[in-house]
């Protein structure tokens, strides 16, 4: 039995075949199902074309699952977290805002 | 009454018929969920789940606290039939009195029956609930309250923010960037480099979790505003990891810091508004550091939706009440504001003395002058009671001119990226408007061109009145 993972993309669009650094939810059933991991890893579009890989579920931002899965082979464990400052992006729309004061 | 911590709470629904304990396992992952939103949607009572599956005995899960007015009411201490007008006019009165917090000794705390540091720390040891199809992952904060604190100002904020597990060590949130935590943060620990200590509390006195729902003004502690609703002071002890304070009785306690340099990601998430509309972002990182918890701990959460759930209940009173006061303070002649629970924060009710499209504009620019959280507001008469949506609708249809009593207002860097009808890219700039309806009679119209509402109660005289009503048995009628 393949193990089963699901990942977020903004738009189904945006997912692209080949190697990359990806967020992951193990779908393992137990206590620990969607314990989150950091990985580099192949995905493609056909879950048979590479031997030994697992199945990847992909979700939209809104929660929308792709009715097709990909595969997935992870190559690599990475740290937890990424580097980046929280709200990253959304901070500098607000700092354009003088007047913000919740 | 006041309730002690949320045990107690749970006991007194029990003898009023507001709560269902549920013997028969439940999982975790959907069908709790399922369940919660299925009740609210039922307008029925609050769920206790006494077994979960994949946890030991104990570990237990409840849904939907202050999911109803009734439930409000008897958090409040009042009589389950409560009038909804009459839950705010007492909530608006207690808030006047602050009551301070007192301090428990460690010893004395409930929450710290158990106590997990670093390695020990495990979230996967509680049954953080996956909510809904589809969402970014297991909420355990939903109807949780989170504290940060100003070193500067020594304020201390409490706010209702969701996190989920991102995996045994770390949660990943999203409070909004316009909220008071993201105030603080950004003042105080982003341009220091500095982690920002945080704690998430869950299963507090259910008026704490209230509380943390309302827009307070900044330095405004909502301890003191608890202890002012429960008119008596709430109970909280010192973190183990940090010097925030949290409340004694709580359920569970999770630790730890923001870090200014890391991030995680959250969502989506089904939210407030009742849409699951695209918040997926990079949030905020919590990295926790200790947990503690009372034996046989119970999760609170809810199954958060369209409404009415607990969040649109609470929102409408504690925001209902947040709103008059600014509105007042800003001189505008404001009798009544109501926030319907089927508008989730986004439509407002806001009755005055003297309407007109100079006083519908400064109610929006009240609404829209920082954070905006509203995107419609309906300006009425006091003769119209907002409580009654029947009423509210009546007079929009009929009062509000198409052409000159329509005002709105565009704004970027300071919307509710909540709100569903906002494109991505409108979201990613916080941009968005709000409207105005002016549903007053032009001040100017003199008193004899006023159209005459057509009631019983106002296009009959006093005497017709008072005979219909004295003859009304006597007409057949019962």
């Amino acid at each position: 039995m393949k193990k089963e993972y699901q990942t977020f993309v903004r738009q189904f669009k945006d997912l692209k075949e080949g190697k990359q650094n990806l967020f992951i939810k193990d779908l393992t059933p137990g206590p620990r199902k969607y314990d989150t991991r950091y990985v580099r890893a192949e995905i493609f579009r056909d879950p048979g074309k590479i031997k030994n890989s697992e199945i990847l579920r992909i979700r939209s931002e809104s929660g929308v699952l792709l009715p097709q899965p990909w595969g997935i082979k992870i190559f690599e464990e990475l740290p937890e977290s990424v580097p980046g400052q929280p709200w990253e992006d959304v901070f500098k729309a607000v700092e354009k805002n003088e007047n913000l004061k919740p | 009454m006041t309730f002690k911590d949320h045990r107690d709470f749970i006991e007194t629904l029990k003898k009023t018929g507001d709560l269902i304990e549920v013997t028969k396992e439940v999982d975790w992952d959907i069908e709790a969920g399922a369940i919660g939103r299925r009740m609210y949607e039922m307008g029925g009572p609050s769920i206790w789940f006494k077994k979960v599956k994949d946890y030991p005995e104990g570990y237990t899960l409840y849904n939907g606290s202050l999911g109803t007015w009734r439930r409000v009411a008897i958090s409040l201490g009042l009589p389950p039939e409560t009038p909804v007008r009459e839950i705010y006019r007492i909530y608006e009165e207690r808030l006047e009195k602050p009551v301070a917090p007192i301090i428990l000794e460690k010893k004395k705390a409930p929450c710290k029956e158990n106590i997990l540091f670093d390695d020990q720390v495990d979230l996967y040891r509680f049954p953080a609930p996956m909510i809904h199809e589809g969402d970014g992952g297991r909420y355990i904060g939903t109807w949780d309250l989170v504290v940060t604190k100003d070193p500067e100002m020594g304020w201390t904020n409490w706010g209702m923010y969701r996190f989920m597990v991102h995996n045994k060590r770390w949660l990943a949130g999203w409070p909004q960037p316009t909220s008071q935590l993201a105030y603080q943060l950004k003042k105080y620990y982003l341009p220091r480099n500095q982690p920002m200590p945080v704690a998430l509390v869950i299963g507090a006195d259910p008026i704490a979790h209230m509380v943390a729902t309302a827009p307070l003004r900044l330095g405004e502690d909502e301890a003191n505003f608890t202890g002012a609703l429960r008119k008596k002071p709430i109970e909280l002890v010192k973190c183990e990891t940090s010097d925030l304070f949290v409340p004694a009785h709580s359920e569970i306690v999770i630790e730890g810091e923001i870090p200014m340099d890391q991030i995680v990601p959250d969502g989506p998430f089904g939210e407030y508004p009742g849409y699951r509309s695209g918040t997926m972002a990079e949030g905020v990182g919590f990295r926790v550091k200790a947990i503690t918890y009372r034996d046989n701990p119970i999760l609170t959460m809810i199954a958060l939706g369209v409404p009415i759930d607990d969040s649109s209940i609470a929102a409408s009173l504690t925001a209902g009440i947040a709103m008059k006061r600014g509105l007042q303070h800003r001189g505008i002649p404001v009798v009544d504001v109501f926030v319907p629970p089927e508008g989730v924060t986004h439509l407002i009710y806001v009755s005055v003395k003297k309407g007109g499209s100079q006083v519908t504009q400064e109610v929006l620019e009240y609404f829209t002058a920082r954070r905006v959280m509203v995107s419609k507001v309906i300006v009425l008469d006091e003769d119209v009671d907002i409580f009654d949506s029947g009423q509210v609708l009546h007079a929009f249809a009929t009062k509000c001119h198409p052409g000159r009593g329509i005002w709105v207002e565009h704004y970027e860097g300071r919307a509710n990226s909540l709100t569903p009808c906002y494109s991505p890219k409108e979201r990613a700039r916080l941009k968005g408007a709000s409207v105005a309806f002016d549903t007053t009679w032009p001040p100017e119209w003199p008193q004899e061109i006023v159209p005459i509402k057509a009631s019983f109660k106002t296009i009959y005289s006093k005497e017709i009145q008072e005979k219909i009503n004295q003859n009304w048995k006597s007409y057949g009628f019962k």
